[in-house]
C-alpha cells in the first residue's frame, strides 16, 4: 500500500537579499511514497540543504508547491508538523550525560504535556524505537561513551519515536566508517519497509545509495531534480548527471564511478579482472605506458613486460 | 531502580536541607540550641525573650532569604545553561548584575557626586534602584534579541552590555566620594540579612513569579538539550521560551541582586552539582535538584560568614566563591567536567 507522502511540483525556492530574490533551485518535480527509501544526491552546494529547509516548512517557496498529506509544511503549526515529519539532521549535537532510552524519549516531546512526563503508551513506543534500530542493548549507555555509528543509530531511534510518516535525515552516514555507512542505511531501509514509512536520506554516498534506495533523487546545477529507481536510472546513463566532469563516468557493468582516461587504449592481455585492476595502478601511477604489450598470467600471478617478470603491480609500476 | 536512586538522593538532600536550615538559625554569635528553636517557633514560648527577637526577626527571615536566593540563582543558572548550551554561562551574562549595580551606583555614587540624595540609602531604595537598573538592562538586551535569530550573539551581546555598564560604574565610582564609595562596595559584596518580614514576602513573590513559568516548561527545557533546530522539529516554540528566559531570568536574578546585591558563583555552579549528584541531564530531575542544592548551599555559606561564636560576619558574596570554587574545582579535576555538560 504506497501512499504518496510528499509532493513538490514545479517548486522555485531561494533566498530573499534585500529587494533581490537570489534562486536556487528552481523547477523542482518530485515525490516521496510511503515504505520507500529515497536518496538525494548532488554535488556540494547545489542546494539540498535549502530543499530540505522547505520540506522542513522553515521557508516558504518563491513558486511552485510542496504537499505534504495535503498541505504545505509551512502552513501546518509547530505542534501538528512534528507529528508528520521527524528529522536527523546533520549537527553532531549530543549531551554527553543522556543515556540512550533519555534521548530517544526526546523523540516522545509532541506528545508529552509540560512536564515532560512520559506515559505507558510513550514508553513502549520508545521500546519498539530502540528494537527497530537494534540497539535495545545500549538502553542506559551515555552518549558520551558510544561509538559513531551507535550513536547515530540511536539518533535514528529518536526520530523514529516521533512517529511520524515521514523522516528526513541529511547526511545521517558522513562521519562514520565503511561498515557503519552501509549498516545504517541498511536499517533505514528496513525501517522504510517494515514500517511503511517514507524515508528521505541526503547523502554523498552513491554506491550505498544504488545499493540500498529504492528511489533516488538526483540534483544538479541549472537543471531539473531527476528520479527513479537507481537501477533506471543507470541503464539510462542519467546517473552520469552526477559526475560534470568528463573524466569521470559510472561503470555500470562494475557498478561505480571510474576515470574515463584512455584506460581503454592501453594494451594488456590476459584474465578481465587481474587486467582491470592491473590497468588502473597504471592509470594512476601517471607512469608512461610502456609501448611493449603487457601480459598478465593467473596462478601464479605475473605480470610480463619488456622481458622481465614481476610477482607483484607495484614492482612493475616501479620498474616503468 | 534507576528512579529509585533518583528519589533518595532527593529524599537525602531534602533532610540535609532541614538540618542545614536548623544549624543556620542555630549558630552566630549567640549560640541557640535545636530543641530551643524549635521549642520557641512551634508554641511560642521562648527561653530568654531576647532569643524570639533574634530568631523570628533576624535569624528566620536571613534563613529565609538563603533558600530563596539559592533556589532563584540556581533555576535561572540552569536554564541559561541550557538555553545558550554553554556550560559557563550563569544568572548574570546578559549583563543582570551589571545592571543592578548600575541602578545602585546612581543612587549612591552619581547622588553623592552631583550633590544630591534620592532620599538616603535604605533596603527599599537599593532595591528600587536595582529593579530599575537591570531592568533597563533586560529592555536593551530583549531588543536586541528581538533582532537576532542566533542565541550565541544575544550571549555575546549581554557580555558587552555588561562590560559596558561596568565601566560606567567606574567612572562614577571614580568621581564620588570616600564615604559613598564604601556604601557602594559594601553592596557589592551582597548581603542576605537586613530584609524585614515584608520585603522577605515580596522575594518570594518574585521568586515565585520567576520560576513557575520555567518549571512549567520543563519539556521545552528537555528538548533543548539537542539545540534549537531539533527542538523546533520537536513542535517546541523557540522565540517564546527565549522570551520566557529572559523574562524569567530578570525576575529571580534581577529581583535578588535588587535585595541582597550580586551574589557570584552560585547560579553557575548549582547546576553542574546538580548534573553530578543526580547523573542526569533531565531537568525534570535538573530543576528541583538545583533548586535544593542552591538553597543548601547559601544556607551553609550564610551560617560560615556569621563566624560562629564571633559578633563579626564576612561578606556573603566573598563565602559563596571562597567555600564553593574549592567543591567545583576538586568535582572538576575528578571528573571529566566537559562530559558530564
Amino acid at each position: 500500500m504506497k501512499q504518496q507522502v510528499l509532493i513538490g511540483k514545479n517548486l522555485s525556492l531561494g533566498y530573499g537579499i534585500g529587494n533581490q530574490q537570489k534562486v536556487v533551485l528552481s523547477n523542482l518535480d518530485f515525490e516521496l511514497s510511503s515504505g520507500q527509501l529515497t536518496c538525494l544526491l548532488g554535488p556540494n552546494g547545489v542546494g539540498k540543504s535549502t530543499l530540505i529547509k522547505a520540506i522542513m516548512g522553515k521557508m516558504e517557496p518563491f513558486s511552485g508547491s510542496i504537499d505534504l498529506f495535503g498541505a504545505s509544511p509551512s502552513s501546518y503549526h509547530r505542534d501538528d508538523l512534528s507529528k508528520k515529519l521527524s528529522v536527523v539532521l546533520s549537527e553532531p549535537i549530543f549531551p554527553a550525560q543522556m543515556t540512550v532510552e533519555q534521548l530517544v524519549a526526546l523523540g516522545r516531546t509532541p506528545y508529552l504535556s509540560w512536564s515532560g512526563r512520559l506515559s505507558e503508551q510513550d514508553k513502549k513506543e520508545v521500546s519498539l524505537a530502540l528494537e527497530a534500530t537494534k540497539i535495545d542493548y545500549l538502553r542506559q549507555e551515555r552518549l558520551g561513551e558510544l561509538s559513531d555509528g551507535q550513536r547515530q543509530k540511536a539518533m535514528i531511534a529518536r526520530a523514529l519515536a516521533q512517529n511520524c510518516p515521514l523522516m528526513v535525515l541529511d547526511e545521517p552516514t558522513s562521519h562514520l566508517d565503511l561498515v557503519n555507512r552501509y549498516e545504517v542505511m541498511q536499517l533505514l531501509q528496513e525501517i522504510a519497509k517494515t514500517q511503511n514509512k517514507a524515508v528521505l536520506v541526503v547523502t554523498h554516498d552513491l554506491d550505498i545509495a544504488i545499493e540500498t534506495g529504492q528511489q533516488l533523487w538526483i540534483l544538479n546545477c541549472g537543471s531539473p531534480l531527476i528520479f527513479g529507481t537507481p537501477e533506471d536510472l543507470i541503464l539510462q546513463g542519467e546517473i552520469n548527471h552526477l559526475l560534470p566532469d568528463d573524466q569521470y563516468f559510472f561503470d555500470s557493468k562494475r557498478g561505480k564511478v571510474v576515470l574515463r582516461h584512455q584506460i581503454s587504449s592501453i594494451q594488456v592481455e590476459g584474465p578481465e579482472e587481474l587486467v582491470y585492476w592491473v590497468k588502473k595502478a597504471l592509470v594512476k601511477s601517471g607512469k608512461p605506458i610502456p609501448k611493449d604489450s603487457i601480459i598478465i598470467s593467473e596462478k601464479p600471478f605475473r605480470i610480463f613486460c619488456e622481458g622481465k617478470e614481476f610477482t607483484l603491480i607495484s614492482e612493475f609500476i616501479q620498474h616503468l | 531502580m534507576k528512579s529509585n536512586r533518583t528519589s533518595y538522593l532527593f529524599l537525602a538532600c531534602l533532610f540535609l536541607l532541614g538540618v542545614l536550615f536548623l544549624l543556620n538559625l542555630s549558630l552566630g554569635s549567640v549560640k541557640i540550641g535545636f530543641s530551643e528553636i524549635l521549642e520557641g517557633i512551634f508554641t511560642d514560648h521562648w527561653e530568654r525573650a531576647s532569643y524570639r527577637e533574634i530568631i523570628l526577626n533576624f535569624r528566620l527571615p536571613k534563613a529565609l532569604v538563603a533558600i530563596l536566593v539559592g533556589i532563584g540563582l540556581s533555576l535561572s543558572g540552569l536554564q541559561m545553561q541550557t538555553f545558550f548550551r554553554n556550560p559557563l554561562a550563569g544568572p548574570y551574562v546578559l549583563g543582570i548584575s551589571s545592571g543592578a549595580g548600575f541602578g545602585v551606583a546612581i543612587l549612591i555614587l552619581a547622588g553623592s557626586a552631583l550633590g544630591f540624595t534620592m532620599g538616603g540609602v535604605s533596603p527599599w531604595s537599593t532595591a528600587f534602584a536595582g529593579i530599575f537598573g537591570a531592568g533597563s538592562i533586560l529592555l536593551l538586551v530583549s531588543v536586541v534579541a528581538w533582532r537576532v535569530r542566533d542565541s550565541m550573539t544575544l550571549l555575546i551581546v549581554g557580555v558587552m552590555f555588561g562590560a559596558t555598564v561596568s565601566a560606567l560604574i567606574s567612572v562614577m565610582a571614580y568621581f564620588s566620594q570616600a564615604e559613598s564609595l564604601k556604601l557602594y562596595t559594601i553592596w557589592s559584596l551582597g548581603s542576605l540579612g537586613g530584609l524585614g518580614w515584608y520585603q522577605v514576602v515580596i522575594l518570594a513573590v518574585l521568586i515565585l513569579i520567576g520560576a513557575i513559568p520555567v518549571l512549567a516548561s520543563t519539556r521545552s527545557f528537555n528538548a533543548l538539550l539537542l539545540g534549537e533546530s531539533y527542538a523546533e522539529s520537536m513542535g517546541i516554540n523557540s522565540l517564546r521560551l527565549r522570551w520566557l528566559v529572559i523574562i524569567s531570568t530578570g525576575i529571580l536574578a534581577g529581583g535578588i541582586t535588587a535585595f541582597c546585591g550580586p551574589i557570584a558563583f552560585v547560579g553557575i555552579a548549582v547546576p553542574h552539582l546538580a548534573r553530578l549528584i543526580w547523573k542526569s541531564p533531565d531537568h525534570r530531575v535538573l530543576f528541583p535538584g538545583s533548586a535544593l542544592v542552591g538553597a543548601g548551599l547559601l544556607l551553609l555559606c550564610d551560617t560560615i560568614s556569621q563566624l560562629p561564636g564571633s559578633a563579626q560576619t564576612l561578606p556573603i558574596n566573598a563565602v559563596t566563591s571562597l567555600v564553593g570554587a574549592p567543591v567545583v574545582i576538586g568535582l572538576v579535576i575528578k571528573r571529566n567536567f566537559s562530559k558530564e555538560f
